[in-house]
């Protein structure tokens, strides 16, 4: 008889056990910088769609530790929304 | 000699032909101080975000050339005084791309739906 090796079966996660509701998973939770690497998006005050996505709803810079963006990118984002909002594009 | 971009916002009540004085009078101001104009975009009348001198709408003229700096004080100075412009501003850059246009695809995909 064969028995099936429970103890790294994963379990899915009971959603009651977080704390809060607007804790994210940890399998969901991705440390790598999504501007960097092979084919990342270019970092410019003209390309308005990707800077919406770093800006919060009342126009403030969100910081790395939410979005993950390697340090030196986010000194070259936070320059590009400056300038970009010297044009009122955002 | 050195690449910029420099782009401005324009008035939105203005006529089609002071529009194109503008465009030209920048243009010229660039070949007279040595420069070299490269590419000329016009990226139309555009939403702002906020508010600017109680205008919500602008014509956006942007501008692609290599230069030095004393066309930079040039233009500098004329857009200062010039009443018919809202804002406008200069970067510079190691290199250019003239492929990508980021506000002209827009448009092209908002005709066809």
């Amino acid at each position: 008889m064969k028995r099936k090796n429970k103890k790294f079966n994963k379990r899915p996660q009971n959603p009651l056990n977080k704390l809060s509701l607007f804790q994210k998973s940890d399998s969901r939770f991705s440390k790598k910088c999504p501007l960097s690497g092979k084919d990342a998006p270019i970092i410019d005050y003209k390309n308005v769609k990707l800077l919406k996505r770093y800006v919060s709803d009342t126009d403030k810079i969100m910081p790395s530790r939410i979005t993950s963006v390697s340090q030196n990118k986010q000194r070259k984002l936070t320059s590009e929304i400056k300038k970009a909002k010297i044009l009122g594009l955002i | 000699m050195n690449f910029y971009e420099h782009t401005l916002i324009a008035k939105q009540d203005l006529s089609t032909l002071e529009l194109e004085n503008i465009e030209k009078k920048y243009k010229d101001i660039i070949t007279k101080t040595a420069g070299k104009v490269i590419k000329v975009e016009k990226w139309g009348l555009l939403n702002l975000a906020k508010k600017i001198k109680v205008y919500n709408k602008g014509f956006y003229i942007h501008y692609k050339f290599e230069a030095e700096s004393k066309t930079l004080e040039e233009i500098k100075k004329n857009s200062i005084i010039d009443n018919s412009l809202l804002r406008h501003l200069t970067v510079k850059y190691k290199k250019l791309d003239t492929d990508t246009e980021y506000f002209k695809e827009k448009d092209a995909n908002e005709k066809e739906k």
